[in-house]
C-alpha cells in the first residue's frame, strides 16, 4: 500500500515448536500464525477476526514481539519522515525503543492488572522505566491520563481489586497511553464487558483514536463491536488471512465461503428477522499438519476437487478486497 | 392493575412461575439482595428470555428455582416458586432431587467445568438415567447413544466411550444438552449455554434446543447477556436490573419499543443498532453492588428521566396499556416512551 501506512506486516508467522520424549526433540511445529500480510494506516483501525484458534491473538501479540517470530518481516514507520525500521529485525534491547509507541490492552482486567501495585504506580511505571517523567511531573501526567479515561485522579493510590472490570479497563487503557503510542493491540479489550459498560470503552477508545492519532489492531470475536469500530477488517482462519478489505466490503459483500459462514452466524437483535445461518459442519482441521489444499476445503459447501489441491492465492488488487479461493479466480 | 404475580393474561396455566422471589446472602460484609422480589412466568411450550447485566441476579434465580444456592450463604428468604401447581419450596430434598433432571434440567455456560472430566460422556448420560429412570445397563447406553445421535454429535457410538476432554467446546455442550434432555424434562434451564463459543457453534446450539423444544414441547428458561441471542429463540423476555424483574413483555413487544429506560439504555447501547460515526449510546454509572442497591427505583441514578419520587419511592411491575401482558416498573412510564 502506500509509503505512508505505519506498518507493513509481510509473512509474519510464528510456529510453536512440539517436543517429545526424554531428549526433547523437535518433533513437528503447530502452526498457530501462518504468513499474514497486512497494511495498517496512521489512525487506522484493522480488526483480526476468526474463531478461537485461528490465531488472531498469537498474531497480535508477535507483532509487538510479546512472542519472538518465526518469520516474516514488520516495517515499522513511526513517521511520515522516511524512517523504516523492521521490527522483526532489531534486537529486543532496540526493540525497547520502540515499545513506547506500541502498547496492547488484554481482555481480562481482571488478569492483566498486578493485584498488589496500587493503580497510580501501574499507570506510572512506564513513565519511569522509559525516563519520561518522574517525580511530580509524574504524578501530574498519571492524574491527567485517569482523567482522560475517565476516572477520578485521587483513585492513583487506590489497588485494582476496588474496581469493577469497566473501571479496570479503563486503568488498562490509561497504561497504554501513557508513552504517548502510536500503536495499540485491542485483544479483546471489550469482551469481558457487560454491553452498557462495554459501549463505554468503545466511545472511549474512538475518542482517544481522534485525540491522539492512534492507530489499533482490534482483536475481536464479537462481530458486531468488530463493524462499527474498524475500517478494515481482516478474517483468519487456522492461521492465515482468509479475505481482507474494508469493513463494508467485508460485512456488505463478503466473498470468501468462510467470512460468509461467520457472518450468517452472528445473531440479529431483530425477532422478526431470524437469521438463516450458513451451518458450518465439521471441525478446524489441525495446525500442526494443515491439509496441503484451501484450510477451509473440507468445511466448505462449495469446494471443488482443485481446493483440496492447492492453497489458493489471494484473488483482488493488492491493498484493496482480497480473498483466497479458488472460486474466485477467472 | 398491581400485582406481584405477573405475566402473560393468557388463562394458560403458566408451567413455572415465580412470586416475589428473595435469595440473599449473608456474609460479614452484609446482605447481598441477589434476588430481589422476582416474578415472571414460562409458559408450556415457550421460551423466556431472562436478559441482565452482570450482578442482575439472573442466575441465581435460576439455581433457586432448582435449589442448588449454596446455603449458607445463601437462603431463599421469601416469595414463591410454583411449577405445574405445586410450590417448589415445601419440597423436601428427596422430592427435589426427582424434580431436578426428570422435570428440570439445566445447561452452563461451561460445559468443561460442568462435565466429570474422569467419566465418560457416555457413563454421566448412563449415570442420569439409571438413577431417573431406572434403565438397566444395556437400555441405559443405548439411550446414551440415542441421545447424542439427537443433539447431532457424529459418530455417536464412539464418541460415547471418550472423555469430554476429547471434545470440543461444542460437542461438550451439545453433550450437556443430551444429558439434560436424556429424562425428557418439560423445563430447560440455559445459563448463558453458548456463552463461550464462538459465533459459529452458538448458532449451531441454538438452532438445536430451538429444534429439540419443538419437538419435546418444553419449555426453556433463556438465560442471557446477549440481546440478539434473546432475539433468536425467545418468545417472552424479562430484563433484570439489580435483582428484580423491571419489564416483561413478547420478544417482538420489547424490541419494537422497550418501555423501560433501562431497556431502552440497554437497546441503545448495542453496536448492531449504531448510527456510523455516532458515538454508542451509553447507560451512565455502573450496575449497584448487591449490598448496596440504591432507595427508590434501583435504576434512579443511572436514569436521565428519574425525578424525587423514583429516589424514595420503589416502583412496582405494572401492567402497560393494551392489555397484553406486558410489565414494566417505572413511575415514568410515559415519559419513557419518548426516550
Amino acid at each position: 500500500m502506500s509509503k505512508d501506512s505505519l506498518l507493513e506486516v509481510r509473512g509474519l508467522k510464528k510456529y510453536f515448536p512440539i517436543h517429545k520424549g526424554i531428549l526433547s526433540r523437535h518433533v513437528g511445529d503447530v502452526k498457530a500464525v501462518d504468513g499474514l500480510d497486512f497494511d495498517l494506516g496512521r489512525q487506522e483501525t484493522l480488526s483480526l477476526v476468526g474463531e478461537s484458534g485461528c490465531g488472531k491473538t498469537t498474531a497480535g501479540r508477535t507483532l509487538l514481539r510479546l512472542y519472538e517470530p518465526t518469520g516474516g518481516q514488520a516495517i515499522y514507520r513511526p513517521d511520515t519522515d522516511g524512517l523504516e525500521v523492521d521490527l522483526f529485525k532489531i534486537s529486543q534491547a532496540e526493540m525497547r525503543d520502540y515499545r513506547r509507541d506500541l502498547q496492547i490492552i488484554f481482555q481480562d482486567p481482571y488478569g492483566s492488572l498486578n493485584p498488589r501495585i496500587t493503580v497510580g504506580n501501574t499507570i506510572g511505571e512506564a513513565l519511569r522505566v522509559h525516563g519520561v517523567a518522574s517525580g511530580q511531573g509524574l504524578n501530574d501526567r498519571v492524574e491527567e491520563l485517569l482523567e482522560r479515561v475517565g476516572m477520578r485522579a485521587e483513585v492513583s493510590n487506590r489497588y485494582p481489586h476496588e474496581f469493577s472490570g469497566g473501571q479496570r479497563q479503563r486503568i488498562g487503557i490509561a497504561r497504554a497511553l501513557a508513552l504517548n503510542p502510536k500503536l495499540i493491540v485491542c485483544d479483546e479489550a471489550v469482551s469481558a464487558l457487560d454491553v452498557s459498560i462495554q459501549a463505554q470503552v468503545i466511545n472511549l477508545l474512538k475518542e482517544l483514536q481522534d485525540e491522539f492519532g492512534l492507530s489499533y489492531v482490534f482483536i475481536a470475536h464479537d462481530l458486531s463491536v468488530v463493524r462499527y469500530l474498524s475500517d478494515r477488517v481482516a478474517v483468519m482462519y487456522l492461521g492465515r488471512i482468509v479475505e481482507i478489505g474494508t469493513t463494508d466490503e467485508i460485512f456488505k459483500d463478503p466473498q470468501h465461503p468462510y467470512t460468509k459462514a461467520l457472518l450468517s452466524a452472528i445473531p440479529i437483535p431483530d425477532p422478526r428477522r431470524r437469521a438463516s445461518h450458513i451451518p458450518l459442519t465439521g471441525d478446524v482441521p489441525s495446525p500442526i499438519n494443515p491439509p496441503k489444499g484451501c484450510h477451509f476445503a473440507a468445511r466448505c459447501s462449495v469446494a471443488e476437487s482443485r481446493c483440496f489441491e492447492s492453497y489458493p492465492a489471494m484473488v483482488g488488487a493488492a491493498g484493496g478486497h482480497q480473498a483466497a479461493c479458488h472460486l474466485l479466480e477467472s | 392493575m398491581k400485582s406481584d404475580s405477573l405475566g402473560s393474561p393468557s388463562k394458560e396455566e403458566p408451567l413455572l412461575e415465580l412470586k416475589s422471589l428473595q435469595t440473599h446472602f449473608f456474609s460479614d460484609e452484609g446482605t447481598a439482595r441477589a434476588v430481589d422480589g422476582v416474578s415472571y412466568k414460562i409458559l408450556p411450550g415457550e421460551t423466556l428470555g431472562v436478559v441482565g447485566e452482570s450482578g442482575s441476579g439472573k442466575s441465581v434465580t435460576a439455581l433457586s428455582v432448582m435449589q442448588l444456592v449454596p446455603q449458607p450463604p445463601g437462603k431463599i428468604v421469601g416469595g414463591e416458586i410454583l411449577f405445574k401447581g405445586q410450590s417448589l419450596l415445601n419440597k423436601t430434598e428427596d422430592e427435589m432431587r426427582k424434580i431436578r433432571g426428570n422435570e428440570i434440567a439445566m445447561i452452563f455456560q461451561e460445559p468443561m467445568t460442568a462435565l466429570n472430566p474422569v467419566y465418560t460422556v457416555g457413563d454421566q448420560i448412563i449415570e442420569t438415567v439409571r438413577v431417573h429412570r431406572g434403565l438397566d445397563k444395556d437400555e441405559a447406553r443405548a439411550h446414551a447413544i440415542h441421545m447424542l445421535t439427537i443433539v447431532g454429535i457424529p459418530s455417536p457410538e464412539t464418541r460415547v466411550d471418550e472423555y469430554p476432554h476429547q471434545l470440543s467446546g461444542g460437542m461438550r455442550q451439545r453433550v450437556m444438552i443430551a444429558i439434560a434432555m436424556s429424562c425428557d424434562p418439560s423445563l430447560l434451564i440455559a445459563d448463558e449455554p453458548t456463552t463461550a463459543l464462538d459465533v459459529t457453534i452458538q448458532a449451531q446450539i441454538l438452532d438445536l434446543i430451538r429444534n429439540l423444544q419443538k419437538k419435546a414441547g418444553m419449555s426453556v428458561l433463556l438465560i442471557t447477556h446477549d440481546l440478539a441471542v434473546v432475539a433468536e429463540v425467545a418468545h417472552h423476555v424479562a430484563v433484570m436490573y439489580a435483582g428484580k424483574v423491571v419489564e416483561y413483555a413478547t420478544v417482538e413487544e420489547l424490541f419494537d419499543k422497550p418501555a423501560h429506560p433501562y431497556s431502552h439504555g440497554l437497546f441503545k447501547s448495542l453496536p448492531d443498532l449504531a448510527v456510523d460515526g455516532e458515538p454508542l449510546a451509553t447507560i451512565p454509572g455502573m450496575v449497584p453492588p448487591a449490598t448496596r442497591f440504591p432507595s427508590g427505583c434501583r435504576f434512579h441514578p443511572r436514569c436521565s428521566i428519574a425525578t424525587d419520587k423514583c429516589k424514595t419511592e420503589e416502583p412496582q411491575l405494572d401492567y402497560l396499556e393494551g392489555n397484553t401482558g406486558r410489565t414494566a416498573a417505572c413511575h415514568h412510564i410515559d415519559e419513557a416512551a419518548k426516550l
